[in-house]
């Protein structure tokens, strides 16, 4: 009998469910990280997508060739695995029959379910995955707007040292795929540009102990760090280097000072740390920047992921864009978004193949508090400090 | 008459199992696929370790090494040898590298062995990882690999032969000979079972589907990572199946596999942090109540019947 109810009761609640969303919703799919290895970096992006759909709901809907429909987000939990993020996309397109999709978090992620939506036709603007691997993802379906891959990082980071009289190095490395990658094109560049390498160590994703590789730091005498770390080694390398006093004027960190947990943590003692990010909301070119900033602070009540987030909000932007043009039929929105240049929070996005040709690779320094860009000079917002 | 009719049931009821597999797709659609490619997977994988493990009960805690050296030779071959070639290599790797190890390893017992396949399999992982540092190879890309569906079908083929090789080691006078070491290792030896040899030969051929496997999965993801075809959590799975299943009968990695699969499949989209509580709940529970897992309770419940 209480089965019964129990059973009742739960198909009335889908029933009711059904009606209130049958105003012909838009559903858009994903799949996160909100579990696993990747469950600290996932965050940065949800709450990105999540308030786009608020605020393309808020004003009636996403357009969707000339007609406005509320959108509505299905998404599920990949634990981290990108194996099952590719199940999950599999579902959402032939079980969910979801209209759009969004991005999971990562370039392994990207990368496996890159595979699934092209066996399906399914565009997808992805945003979290940067790798010189993108470029091996066929065009049409797929596209990156991140500036941030390896192959210009390095040279771009060597440049920037060199213009602001770095004469040697000493490098950390992650040895996880992206860091590596990182090493990999920043290794020639630093000789092109006549920077000598002082110390150059790789160290395990799960490092928990920094301080010998940073007495070595110290004893290396270099003028400025680069430290190809992920966040939480970034975090490990900014408590450490304090207690070390590691006091290079110029020290770099690769992915973490971006968000916005890293500055609450170390506050002043952040101050100077150069990252990798090609996006700020003073860049007041960009007249959508300030705005999202502010929407995203007044909705959670702390900064956005200055990487993750805008990218996340820029993928959202673009597919929004493209909808408006093209409506939902794959092949058109394939083209749109494959040839049409769009007004990001980021400025202009135009892709190339599955490359965003437009955004350069740039990067940010926390100067009081605020994350400012200080390459390259024509998008700057401040002058580069020493810390 | 009784073991031949039982033998002729397995074998249906596996015929039947695999036949259902293979015509899932056009069934049910894509999705479904990569559902039954799991289950063939968990069956091949829970199976070859009940070969060794289920039998002498020496616990491995890191098959999953040898899935790992299956994947890894998959995606260093990529596209250089032929995959009829690469995925079977990908099982001598991991058989080669499973007896090199077995003399050392199998010397201690209980939890010093259960200890020491755990950290074998995590050595081999990182010496891996350092591996493709220093070869400044941060990433694999698998791309243009096989159909799910011609994934499923060769899946679906070592599923039906791990649980074949079970059924017919169970039977014969090596499977006895481990059964024998289970009991105690003393006594086999003085009675003439050649312990040792055996040991050794049982691991080994615990080590070649999964190694088949591993690079059969290498296919199924675009992007290749040594963290990934190395994790652990393969390898805690694949016990859990075994205990819940049973795995003294080859009947029990099925009833295992099928199991959990049904339950991540009913849960993981709605309430996954439920299906992990559940999956402790009933490891504690057969543990406790159930050791010889669903496939004991099914002889009990077989037994009751034919009194």
């Amino acid at each position: 009998m209480t089965l019964r109810n129990t059973v009742l009761g739960a198909v009335a609640l889908t029933m009711l469910a059904g009606v209130a969303s049958a105003q012909d919703a838009v559903k858009i799919g994903y799949s996160i990280a909100n579990t696993g290895l990747f469950s600290q970096a996932a965050p940065s992006q949800v709450t990105a997508y999540e308030l786009w759909a608020e605020q393309v709901n808020a004003e009636g809907g996403l357009e969707v060739a000339g007609e406005k429909r509320p959108v509505e987000l299905i998404w599920y939990d990949d634990e981290s695995d990108p194996a099952k993020a590719a199940q999950i996309y599999e579902k959402l397109i032939s079980d969910d029959e979801v209209d759009l999709l969004l991005a999971p978090w990562g370039t392994p992620h990207h990368l496996n379910v890159a595979g699934v939506v092209e066996s399906h036709g399914f565009p997808m603007v992805g945003n979290t995955a940067a790798s010189v691997a993108i470029r091996e993802v066929s065009p049409g379906n797929v596209w990156f707007p991140t500036s941030a891959i390896p192959d210009k990082v390095g040279p771009e980071l060597a440049a920037f040292a060199k213009s602001e009289g770095i004469g040697s190095v000493a490098i950390l490395a992650n040895v996880l795929p992206f860091a590596q990658e990182n090493l990999q094109f920043l290794l020639p560049a630093l000789e092109e540009q006549g920077i000598e390498v002082k110390m150059n160590e790789n160290y395990p994703p799960d490092i928990s102990d920094m301080t010998s590789l940073l007495a070595q730091v110290k004893a290396s005498g270099a003028d400025a760090v680069i430290a190809l770390s992920y966040p939480a080694d970034s975090f490990l390398y900014m408590g450490q280097a304090k207690e070390l006093g590691i006091d290079q004027p110029f020290q770099f960190l690769l992915v973490g000072p971006t968000i916005s947990a890293f500055q609450g943590a170390f506050g002043a003692d952040a101050d100077g740390i150069v990252t990798l990010g090609h996006w700020s909301p003073h860049q007041a070119d960009w007249e959508r920047a300030k705005p999202f900033y502010d929407a995203y602070v007044a909705k959670y009540g702390f900064a956005p992921d200055y990487l993750d987030s805008a990218l996340a909000y820029m993928s959202a932007e673009i597919l929004e864009a493209a909808v408006a043009q093209a409506g939902l039929d794959h092949e058109k929105l394939r083209d749109v978004i494959s040839t049409s240049t769009f007004d990001t929070i980021n400025g202009p996005v135009r892709f190339d193949g599955v490359e965003n040709v437009e955004t350069p690779t740039a990067f940010l320094q926390l100067q009081g508090g605020e994350m400012h860009l200080i390459w390259p000079g024509d998008i700057a917002t401040s002058e580069y400090q020493n810390r | 008459m009784t073991v031949l009719r039982s033998d002729l049931a397995f074998f249906a009821g596996l015929a039947i199992l695999a036949g259902f597999g293979l015509s899932v797709g056009s069934l049910f659609g894509t999705y479904w696929v990569i559902v039954a490619l799991n289950f063939a997977m968990w069956i091949a994988l829970t199976q070859s370790w009940a070969l060794f493990s289920g039998l002498t009960g020496y616990i491995s805690l890191g098959n999953v090494v040898f899935y790992g050296l299956g994947a890894y030779t998959v995606a260093v071959s990529f596209k250089v040898l032929p995959l009829w070639v690469a995925v079977p290599m990908g099982g001598l790797v991991a058989a080669v590298f499973a007896l090199m190890i077995a003399v050392p390893a199998l010397r201690v017992r209980g939890p010093y062995f259960v200890i020491l396949t755990f950290g074998i399999s995590e050595l081999v992982k990182y010496s891996i990882l350092n591996l493709e540092t220093y070869l400044g190879k941060s990433s694999r890309l698998l791309f243009g690999a096989p159909s799910a569906e011609a994934v499923l079908y060769t899946m679906i083929a070592l599923a039906v032969a791990s649980s074949v090789l079970m059924r017919l080691v169970k039977s014969s006078t090596f499977g006895r000979g481990l059964v024998a070491i289970q009991g105690d290792e003393t006594s086999a030896e003085t009675v003439g079972i050649p312990v040792t040899r055996f040991k050794v030969m049982g691991f080994t051929l615990s080590a070649f589907i999964p190694g088949m496997v591993g690079g059969l999965m290498a296919l199924r993801s675009t992007y290749f990572e040594v963290l990934q075809v190395f994790n652990p959590f393969i390898s805690f799975t694949i016990v859990t199946m075994a205990i819940i299943g049973g795995s003294n009968d080859a009947r029990g990695p099925i009833l295992g596999a099928a199991f959990l699969v049904f339950l991540s499949e009913l849960l993981w989209s709605s309430a996954p942090r439920l299906y992990m509580i559940l999956l402790g709940a009933f490891l504690i529970a057969f543990v406790l109540l159930a050791p010889s897992g669903l496939v004991g309770l099914l002889r009990k419940y077989g037994e009751g019947h034919s009194k």
